[in-house]
């Protein structure tokens, strides 16, 4: 396949990323000049929002247009991107109002925290449209980087320095798995963009089958290190308990978005040319993560904790429909913006329940705040459930398309497995309703307001109910267009 | 129409109860008036339109709700017996009877989604729906031990439900329907596999069959009934929340006929053993609402013998069953409330000549008592009677040991009654209240009315099993179910009425005169 002209930058593309990218290096100025971080907050919303606006133009004229790329198919701007790319915006804002209030009662109100946000998130949206292997490294290059100092920003306090420190060693580890997993498939096929990997696997007469499927389980790992699939998730728990909590909600739901984006967009397009036990392997993995993520999960005490392995868990149910393959895509998309409402929501009731140092997110502190706090008892109630997979909450739609997908792509036990570790999951997600509702505390434990975080958890729970009962529009605008990748 | 309003209107109302009106009064008030109008709706359910649209399209998943013949009565008789329970829980409940009230209404509108719902996925959400509210009734206002038996409940429930998500899930894509509407589906997926139709029949059977509640998968109900809240009325509303033996008649013996006909024996056989055992159990009993658990338990193994002995009287006769022991049953569970506000106490030897002192209660309770022991002339005969009728035609010795736990029913049935109200009364007790009386009045004209009257219900059921019947045909297990019912004039004859309609099937299948079929 020989390279489009040279010049086909397609600036239009660009925009969502650009504007993102404007706002983070303005509000990084800001930081020079102002002790204060919230003028950036509120500069970080209003990029997202224009983000947002610049993305949705980009979607309507690709619904009329056709999907679109920049450089050569070297950034893709499709529907099922441009849909995640709302996802990660979402997510942002959301993290956004959980860290308003937050950062100045726990004393970690620096001016760098939200341009470290809007960079990281300005990675995440690149790593969705890569559509070539060095663009999907530096876009998990600009988003891990900022990550790695946002764990640790509780300075002094060893476990958010342990967090960081644990986050960037084996971040840095899986980035060179990942770099050495490009290699290979350059060497085998010639070249970086998934179009020209894809045409040299389908042609006739392929030499080195084994090499390039060597480089695709090494691009795997690394994806799956960033996605928590085990055996590859063990930083998972200890990094997101470690870091504040804000960060955490911000981690848990845009760095998976991005994760999972390219990880279907890779296991759609490229995987099915490759040697069959490459997805086999991914099948293993998956099953693994699902039964490892929901077990430890019931063992926890720890809230926090608890909410680290389900983010696990919940990666097994999204590696379901990655295995799917291109059937599978839709249920990711609709399954991360379900996933991104309800996580978002579940750690900031969290934040707000335990102390300012992020201690006491023991079961205990729960105990009674369907008294104390109804509002907050209420929304956390339906996150629990949601995460749970209870009809007719958004969890519930989202488990129903990714085992519908694995289903009917032949993956029947896993679905199987996936089922039943969701009674695990239930279990314990419920456990923290029981508390809630049906025990009284031992002493009357405190409950921090937070306006903008409250904003933050209505607008979760709302999303929450909204997309569960009324699942189509969502469905629709994520199935509206076509793929770029699946049509060459 | 209708249906989406019976529905829409308990849950417009939890909210408002929920959200604003935790006063007693305002809980009364509003509870009252949602299931008096969800109430009059129902009466005009059977026969009204239809509601579908799609709901994820691109997935089959549409929301299809259709007032069917069994689903209609079984919403008719729910809504009748949600107005006095709503009223008990009201005043009854100490604290925060508004979120209590709010609970029942949420579940209400769960159980007339499970019983209209048209389509398989709308059909397993709304059995979700429900279970969620009950969970919370039990865990938030249940007595000492709540915390074990909401576990308990959380993993048997859950564990089936999901099983029988498998199947849901695996059924659409294994058929190829085009959608998962119950017409779509029922044309495509007789014509399965044997081995398919077996272990998707079996996935949805162990969700259905904790919901019966078959032995041994029974254990949740006995602490369930035991640690709810001693009003009685969450216990009512797990009476109405048995509706296991509604999902085999109308989706999992319908879509997979052949996978019914090979497991049914089994199940056949556990529900007589849940019948006996459940009957055995209940004599042994010295708490009241163990008792009652486990008396209505030998019920569900009643019900569960009419279904599974895939006949169509005994299917008639199970669904009309399932309707009025919500009336008997649930009648009981109030009346163990009642009683436990006398006394604080659900021990039976705490009781004993409570007729002297309140002779009412003591007369309403044995009619109660009469209906729920199966006295013909009141509600629960008609069903008991055409469920063992209809296992009698396959299985005669199976029904024969299972007729053994209604004679058992008589003894531990009037036992019970004598160590209530009869004998030596430690200490007088007051008569029964208007709030009481109000409580029961309902339920009794309930329950004469089916027990007088069962032909029109009746015939909204059959319209229904004779559908399924006609058009399972097709597939090889139709023949069962459309096999000739020689008796049932004689069932009308030794009850002075036209019981059977006329229109049952004389002769072997009958065709399909609504748009529900479409097997060929």
């Amino acid at each position: 396949m020989s390279f489009p002209p040279a010049l086909d930058i397609h600036w239009a593309n660009l925009t969502p990323e650009l504007a993102l990218l404007i706002t983070a290096a303005i509000t990084t100025l800001f930081a020079l000049f102002q002790r204060n971080s919230r003028s950036s907050a509120w500069l970080g919303l209003i990029g997202a929002a224009v983000a947002a606006a610049l993305n949705a133009n980009l979607f309507v004229q690709h619904r009329v247009s056709g999907a679109s790329s920049s450089f050569g198919l070297r950034f893709i701007a499709d529907t099922p991107g441009l849909a995640l790319n709302f996802v990660i915006l979402l997510g942002t804002a959301l993290a956004i109002l959980v860290s308003y209030d937050y950062l100045k009662r726990s004393d970690l109100d620096h001016p760098e925290y939200y341009p470290l946000i809007l960079y990281s998130a300005t990675g995440a949206m690149i790593m969705v449209a890569a559509g070539d292997l060095v663009t999907l490294l530096l876009g998990l290059e600009i988003m891990s980087l900022p990550v790695y100092v946002l764990a640790a920003w509780r300075q002094g306090a060893r476990q958010s320095e342990e967090a960081g420190m644990k986050y960037f060693l084996l971040g840095a580890f899986g980035s060179a798995i990942l770099i050495y997993g490009a290699a290979l498939t350059y060497g085998a096929t010639g070249s970086f963009v998934y179009a020209d990997i894809i045409a040299a696997l389908q042609a006739s007469g392929f030499a080195a089958p084994l090499l390039a499927t060597l480089g695709g389980a090494l691009v795997l790992s690394g994806l799956a290190f960033k996605a928590a699939i085990a055996p590859f998730h063990q930083w998972a728990p200890d990094v997101y308990t470690g870091a504040p909590t804000s960060v955490t909600t911000f981690m848990s739901v845009v760095v998976k978005t991005a994760a999972f984006a390219a990880l279907i967009r890779i296991a759609s397009t490229i995987y099915p040319g490759m040697e069959p036990w490459l997805m086999t392997t991914l099948a293993v993995l998956v099953g693994l993560t699902l039964v490892v993520g929901n077990l430890a999960a019931l063992l926890q005490t720890g809230v926090k904790r608890m909410l680290a392995y389900s983010a696990v868990a919940h990666a097994g149910y999204l590696g379901l429909a990655v295995l799917a393959g291109a059937s599978g895509v839709r249920a990711v998309a609709w399954y991360l913006a379900a996933y991104t409402f309800m996580n978002v929501g579940a750690f900031a009731v969290l934040m707000l329940v335990s102390d300012a140092n992020d201690h006491g997110d023991e079961l205990e502190r729960f105990a009674g705040l369907g008294r104390r706090r109804p509002g907050l008892a209420f929304a956390m109630t339906l996150f629990m459930l949601s995460l749970g997979g209870i009809p007719p909450l958004a969890g519930f739609t989202g488990k129903i398309l990714v085992f519908q997908a694995a289903i009917a792509s032949g993956y029947t036990v896993l679905a199987v497995i996936g089922i039943l570790t969701s009674v695990v999951a239930l279990v314990y997600y419920f456990r923290v309703v029981t508390y809630m509702y049906f025990r009284e505390p031992e002493s009357e434990l405190p409950a921090y307001h937070s306006p903008a975080a409250q904003v933050a958890i209505w607008a979760a729970a709302l999303g929450t109910v909204l997309l569960g009962v009324f699942p189509g529009w969502w469905y629709g605008l994520v199935s509206s267009g076509q793929q770029l990748l699946a049509r060459i | 129409m209708i249906a989406l309003f019976v529905l829409v209107i308990p849950v417009v109302f939890a909210v408002v109860t929920g959200l604003g009106g935790a006063r007693r009064s305002a809980a009364l008030a509003f509870g009252l008036f949602s299931t008096l109008a969800t109430f009059v709706l129902t009466l005009f359910l059977y026969g009204s339109s239809g509601i579908s649209v799609p709901w994820i399209p691109g997935f089959g998943v549409t929301f299809t709700l259709e007032p069917t013949g069994a689903g209609s009565v079984l919403t008719l008789v729910a809504a009748l017996v949600m107005i006095p329970t709503v009223v008990m829980a009201a005043r009854r409940v100490e604290r925060s009877p508004g979120a209590f009230v709010a609970l029942m209404l949420l579940m209400q509108a769960g159980l007339s989604g499970i019983f209209l719902a048209h389509d398989l996925v709308l059909f397993y959400v709304s059995w979700e729906f429900a279970l969620i509210p009950s969970m919370l009734l039990l865990g938030a206002f249940g007595r000492e031990k709540r915390r074990a038996a909401v576990l308990k409940y959380l993993v048997y429930a859950i564990g089936g439900s999901f099983l029988m998500l498998i199947s849901i899930l695996a059924i659409k894509p294994l058929s190829g329907a085009a959608s998962y509407r119950f017409t779509d589906l029922m044309s495509v997926t007789p014509h399965l596999a044997a081995a398919t139709q077996v272990w998707l029949f079996v996935g949805l059977a162990i969700g259905m069959a904790v919901k019966l509640p078959l032995w041994p998968l029974h254990s949740w109900l006995i602490d369930f009934n035991e640690q709810n809240h001693p009003s009685g009325a969450a216990d009512v509303m797990g009476t109405l929340y048995k509706v296991g033996g509604f999902g085999f008649f109308a989706w999992a013996i319908p879509l997979l006929p052949v996978g019914a006909e090979r497991v049914g024996p089994v199940l056949l056989v556990l529900s007589v053993v849940t019948a006996l055992y459940g009957a055995i159990a209940a004599a042994a009993q010295t708490d009241i609402k163990r008792l009652l658990a486990y008396a209505s338990l030998s019920h569900m193994g009643i019900v569960g013998v009419g279904i599974f002995g895939l006949h169509l009287a005994g299917l008639n006769g199970a669904i009309f069953l399932l309707a009025a022991q919500m009336l008997s049953t649930g009648g009981l569970f109030l009346v163990s409330g009642m009683l436990y506000q006398r006394r604080h106490s659900f021990d039976l030897d705490r009781f004993g000549g409570l007729a002297k002192s309140a002779p009412a209660l003591a007369a309403l309770s044995l009619f109660v008592l009469f209906t729920f022991i199966g006295v013909p002339g009141l509600a629960n005969f008609p069903g008991e009677f055409l469920s063992l009728l209809g296992a009698y035609q396959h299985h005669p010795w199976l029904a024969a040991a299972a007729t053994l736990s209604v004679v058992a029913a008589g003894v531990y049935g009037v036992n019970f009654y004598q160590r209530l109200y009869q004998g030596q009364e430690h200490e007088a007790t007051h008569e029964i209240g208007t709030l009481e009386a109000f409580a029961l009045i309902p339920l009794i004209a309930g329950i004469l009315w089916l027990g007088i009257f069962p032909s029109p219900q009746l015939q909204r059921i059959q319209v229904q099993s004779r559908l399924i019947a006609a058009t399972t045909t097709s597939a090889s297990a139709g023949a069962l179910l459309a096999a000739p019912l020689p008796d049932t004039t004689t069932l009308a004859g030794a009850k002075g009425g036209p019981l059977a309609p006329p229109s049952l099937p004389g002769e072997g299948p009958v065709a399909p005169d609504a748009p529900l079929g479409g097997g060929q």
